[in-house]
């Protein structure tokens, strides 16, 4: 097919103007850390060999955390470096992590999620939802088969619980009464739109949609070729991300892309959030033997290891943000202004595996 | 036209090291494609101009994590065809945002005729023949590229070349 689009020429000086600066405005990758990454990698390799043929293993693969982490990382997670507490859970069960540090076992539940203000806990097991306090005491409960991702919205005095089971969408009032299905739904979490009225995003399949739980009204459907990984609002509730490690979009409200990320061949994203108050997006991108965690809005690195980050947080004022680097065994603590970076290794010793992050509630 | 295989890989890297004259010879061998994927899937020479320079943006931030061992053309593709159909449904389901008239270049009045028919198919239809005969991609990568089954690209490949050569009899 020959073909020449209009005005080709000068569309391209144009681009190219607009292009060049954004060029000279990159920062590049510091030379000796681009190539330090072949180095590591070998020190992986050779580490992983050793651990598989020598008695001592274990030891070697203690050192090769070691190696790849924040260096002077405190030994134990000592305390948080903002208010607030993180929910997490994995196979150690799910935990609650105060600010000074002392963490409270809640349970063997698969999942959990706090509620608005942090008083309880929605949590699941292979077939019931429910609901407990943070000493961990059972408030509720509500047999389902096989529940997942609950997520608590609301007021002090009017909340629900979205969830799904049996491949379909549930919501039910906070105090476990009402439950019903609104839709089939595909395992994403569902995700509540932030501010009033009781709106959520859920995916069936490849398409996210955004239902207003009251009246029953779809008021976004986007369809695209992957199943979302992950749901979220920013915090005005005026933007929805759909994560996907190959393709991620956010829409306004009227469904229109706002910002979209398509990573490069042979790399791929693995988490994406929100900048709290505000429209910003952060990614975590795989590529190669290392994971770095960068602005979408100007290409920005935060913060760059590694091996493999998975997750990303951010405190409740929104001044810090956790990173989740299981290679390393530890979660990061990363402050941009001023800058300031805080380690806590052994992470999977303190809960029994490395743990997914379920929230991080509630200042003051 | 996009350089050789090892000539990408030496823009890419040295782009990645900082030498803007690199990263331009990377943008022109690509923007031309671009562009015209672009404005093939959308019928609006402004939109196509703002995806394919989108894209390169996208390029830019992606730049240091780009793997130099993969081809930049398809990824660069990738984003602008995705990006068109996005437009190009969002376009249609605002009908008052028509397309103001762009100025045509002079082409034989039958190129005309087969691209205003290629405009009358649907955007997912357009993207596939647009991959397939303009940027000349196989049905296999076109599947890679825009993350679909195999079989989806070839009854798309299939029914947009029914449907223009219905419309052009």
């Amino acid at each position: 097919m020959k073909f020449e689009a209009p005005d080709e020429r000068a569309a391209e000086d144009r681009a190219w103007t607009v292009v060049r600066r954004a060029y000279a405005e990159r920062e590049p990758v510091a030379w000796p850390r681009r190539h330090a990454r072949p180095l590591v990698a070998g020190a992986l390799v050779a580490a992983a060999v050793a651990a598989v043929l020598s008695p001592p293993g274990r030891s070697v693969v203690h050192s090769l955390r070691k190696a790849v982490g924040v260096q002077g990382a405190q030994t134990e997670l000592f305390s948080l470096p903002a208010p607030g507490r993180l929910l997490v859970s994995g196979s150690g069960g799910t935990w609650i992590v105060n600010r000074d540090g002392s963490r409270r076992r809640l349970g063997s539940y698969r999942d959990a999620g706090f509620s608005p203000h942090g008083l309880f806990v929605a949590a699941t097991k292979p077939s019931e939802l429910v609901a407990v306090d943070p000493k961990g005491k059972v408030r509720w409960t509500l047999p389902r088969r096989s529940p997942r991702f609950p997520a608590w919205t609301g007021s002090f005095t009017d909340t629900r619980i979205a969830y799904l089971a049996g491949g379909k969408l549930h919501v039910v009032a906070g105090d476990g009464t009402g439950d019903r299905v609104l839709d089939r739904a595909t395992p994403v979490a569902p995700a509540w739109r932030p501010g009033p009225g009781f709106v959520v995003a859920y995916a069936r399949g490849a398409t996210a949609i955004v239902r207003d739980v009251v009246s029953g009204q779809v008021l976004l459907r986007r369809s695209s070729p992957m199943r979302p990984r992950k749901l979220a609002w920013s915090s005005d509730g005026k933007l929805l991300l759909v994560f996907k490690p190959y393709g991620t979009r956010v829409y306004d409200a009227r469904g229109k892309v706002v910002a979209q990320d398509d990573p490069s061949d042979a790399t791929f994203d693995r988490d994406a959030a929100f900048v709290p108050g505000s429209h910003g997006v952060l990614f975590v991108r795989a590529a190669g033997d290392g994971s770095n965690v960068f602005r979408y809005a100007d290409g920005r690195t935060i913060f760059r290891g590694t091996g493999d980050f998975n997750q990303l947080a951010f405190s409740p004022d929104g001044r810090w943000l956790l990173v989740a680097w299981p290679t390393a065994n530890q979660w990061v603590f990363v402050r941009q202004h001023p800058r300031k970076i805080v380690g806590a290794a052994r992470i999977s010793g303190q809960f029994g595996g490395f743990p997914r992050i379920e929230g991080w509630c509630c200042a003051g | 036209m996009a350089g050789s295989g090892r000539d990408e890989r030496a823009w890419v890297r040295r782009a990645q090291a900082g030498s803007q004259s690199d990263f331009e010879a990377l943008f022109r061998a690509h923007w031309g494609p671009a562009y015209r994927a672009a404005f093939l899937v959308v019928r609006d020479a402004a939109a196509a101009e703002d995806i394919a320079q989108e894209a390169f943006l996208a390029a830019v931030r992606a730049l240091d994590r780009f793997d130099r061992g993969r081809p930049f053309g398809p990824w660069l593709h990738r984003i602008v065809v995705n990006r068109a159909i996005d437009w190009a449904r969002a376009r249609a389901l605002r009908p008052e945002a028509e397309a103001v008239d762009t100025p045509a270049p002079a082409r034989p009045e039958r190129d005309e005729e087969l691209l205003r028919e290629l405009g009358r198919l649907s955007p997912e239809h357009r993207a596939v023949i647009v991959l397939r005969y303009l940027l000349e991609y196989t049905p296999g990568e076109i599947a890679e590229l825009l993350e679909l089954p195999r079989g989806t690209v070839n009854s798309r490949l299939r029914r947009g070349l029914d449907a223009l050569k219905e419309q052009l009899q």
